[in-house]
């Protein structure tokens, strides 16, 4: 039985390790996602960032020396070049006057505030306005003889929590949602061509002929994709190590370091996905007549991980998904890097449903190769 | 030895084998003759445990294969039609994968297979990939693997389609020589001269039955014409369906 098992294993391999064009399919996607992706990143950081010179128009700037000179200490400077962001601040006509009579004084900020990439800039710039409020007004208390801490009868003093690792949670998601997906899509070709391909090219019949079971010819088909996917996977953890360690981070004030730890990690908790995975692909593609019909049903069913995983990416997942195939995986991974516990008990059921669905795919294989209507398309 | 007991199959709304029955010994080459449709291919299918029958059974061995289908199948060596190859396996290593599938140890699968290419001078091709090979090498790649592991039993079907001369009499010498073995040999064919030459037996199918058994010679006499030919279109009442 498990030499019969091995023989067609290895079989399975060879073949699928000479077949260039799908192996290179999913090389591309391992290779290719995390550098996509570090890319991205790294254009989204410089836009969400506010430069250390933030450089903005000043109108008026006579009217109110002292106040563009503190705001040149917390530089914020008036600029006229070509990085000037589209901020303006506008210094009334009669602000030196106002603050002479110690009555409030306008100054206007004029932006788009639905521009994501301004967002940081104007909230710098609004909260730098408001200390030197408070540092005027402060000094005039003090010129009448009164207590500036008066004006404070609440002292709000906020303890942030968050570790450098853990602010970059939308990071973590997309970086761990590629990880994941690596197991669908490195060997979705070769999980084609094994099953639906070796129908169409009449190969089937012959090998069923022979004294094995249906289910050892699945199971190695299976355990023969898995495999690739696995390598895909050890593949995308390593260009990702080094892809993301290249995003400037610092500037969010996180990073998103893979460890070996938890590229270990991935690799255990990934096979459970892996063969799942594989099964699933078969079971679909042997339902097709075709490699193209294949293609098509594949595309649509992987739509199912692609639905968990995207949940849990973008952190709306509800206390049921939590629980499931690939988000609980998905989850445990972004916990993982951020230092956190591990969620055990979502992540054991998870890995337990995760082997039963591969038990289950892999006897409605077996079971629907023994029917003469997919053996033979009668 | 290969029987076949009262077989019947409904495919759709065709009745492809109606209560068939015949026997095909050792040391003897069987062959099944019909016309296009007569349900050679769903008989041979049967036999070799991919299609189950409605009624009937078929014994390999005395094994009945849908009931014993993995003692039955180790008895047998198959030329199914059509016989798709892994393109992107050589001769070498497909028939060591059959070899071994059949439950040969790796080490006499390797001789079995070299011993098998060489006898039907596959030499030049054996370690080229299968991928654009002729129709000719393709037969010759598929019929190494169905007698590599030398089985008791073996089943063609078709197996001269696209061969050349070469390559023909080559095949004949090989399905001689394993009778001489005492293999039974059991192939369908629709070419008269193949079976003509090469038959000690023949099965008369049309229409899912037994017309007529018995050997070339003996189908002659009974239908009094000269050739087998004339004599099988006299059996099946017409000449649909017959290259020649």
């Amino acid at each position: 039985m498990m030499n019969l098992l091995s023989v067609l294993f290895k079989k399975e391999v060879l073949d699928a390790s000479r077949d260039k064009r799908s192996v290179m399919a999913g090389l591309y996607y391992a290779i290719g996602t995390p550098i996509l992706m570090c890319l991205l990143f790294s254009v989204m950081l410089k836009q969400f960032a506010s430069p250390e010179d933030l450089k903005i128009t000043i109108k008026n700037a006579e009217q109110a020396p002292n106040l563009v000179q503190y705001l040149e200490s917390k530089e914020i400077v008036h600029s006229t070049g070509e990085d000037v962001k589209e901020i303006v601040l506008e210094i009334s006509d009669q602000y030196a006057e106002k603050m002479y009579e110690g009555r409030p004084a306008t100054v206007t900020v004029i932006a788009d505030k639905s521009n994501d990439k301004l967002r940081k800039s104007i909230t710098r710039l609004e909260l730098a306005l408001g200390r030197y409020n408070a540092e005027v007004a402060s000094l005039r208390l003090l010129a009448r003889g009164v207590d500036p801490t008066l004006m404070r009868a609440v002292d709000v003093q906020v303890h942030d929590q968050a570790t450098p690792d853990s602010k970059g949670g939308m990071f973590l998601g997309i970086a761990t949602l590629s990880i994941v997906l690596t197991l669908f899509y490195a060997a979705m070709n070769l999980a084609i061509d094994t099953s639906a391909g070796e129908r169409e090219r009449n190969s089937i019949a012959l090998l069923l002929s022979h004294p094995i079971s249906t289910l050892q010819i699945v199971l190695a088909k299976s355990g023969a994709i898995a495999t690739f996917s696995m390598l895909g996977l050890a593949l995308i953890l390593v260009v990702s190590k080094f892809a993301y360690g290249m995003v400037p981070w610092e500037q969010l004030g996180f990073s998103v370091n893979l460890s070996i730890e938890f590229m270990l990690f991935c690799f255990v908790i990934g096979l459970p996905i892996a063969l799942m995975s594989a099964s699933l692909q078969v079971f679909v593609s042997f339902m097709a007549k075709s490699f193209k019909e294949a293609q098509t049903y594949v595309t649509m069913v992987l739509f199912v991980p692609m639905a968990l995983s995207m949940v849990t990416t973008y952190d709306i997942a509800t206390d049921v998904v939590q629980w499931l195939p690939i988000a609980a995986q998905q989850y445990a991974m972004i916990e993982f890097i951020k230092g956190n516990d591990i969620p055990v008990a979502q992540l054991a059921l998870s890995t337990l449903i995760t082997l039963a669905l591969f038990g289950v795919f892999s006897y409605l294989s077996s079971r629907m190769l023994k029917s003469e209507k997919v053996v033979f398309g009668l | 030895m290969i029987s076949v007991n009262n077989l019947e199959k409904k495919i759709g709304s065709v009745k492809a084998m109606n209560n068939l029955s015949f026997t095909a010994q050792n040391g003897k080459i069987t062959g099944l003759l019909g016309p296009n449709g007569a349900g050679k291919t769903t008989c041979l299918r049967t036999v070799f445990g991919l299609l189950k029958a409605d009624s009937g059974n078929a014994e390999i061995d005395g094994i009945d294969v849908a009931k014993d289908p993995m003692a039955a199948k180790q008895k047998l060596g198959l030329f199914p039609d059509p016989c798709g190859l892994y393109e992107r396996l050589t001769p070498r290593e497909y028939i060591q994968f059959y070899a071994e599938l059949s439950g040969m140890e790796t080490e006499a699968a390797k001789a079995a297979t070299q011993d098998v290419l060489s006898k039907l001078k596959m030499d030049d091709i054996a370690d080229r990939r299968c991928q654009g090979f002729s129709q000719g090498q393709h037969m010759k790649t598929a019929l190494a693997q169905a007698i590599v592991h030398k089985p008791t039993n073996i089943i063609l079907d078709e197996p001269t389609r696209g061969l050349d001369v070469m390559s023909t009499r080559i095949l004949r010498e090989l399905l001689l020589m394993l009778k001489e073995q005492g293999h039974c040999v059991l192939f369908s064919s629709h070419v008269m001269q193949e079976v003509a030459a090469l038959c000690d037996h023949v099965v008369v199918m049309a229409k899912g039955q037994v017309v007529a058994e018995g050997s070339p010679a003996e189908l002659c006499e009974r239908t009094g014409k000269e050739s087998l030919e004339e004599a099988f279109i006299e059996l099946i009442g017409s000449d649909e369906g017959i290259a020649a």
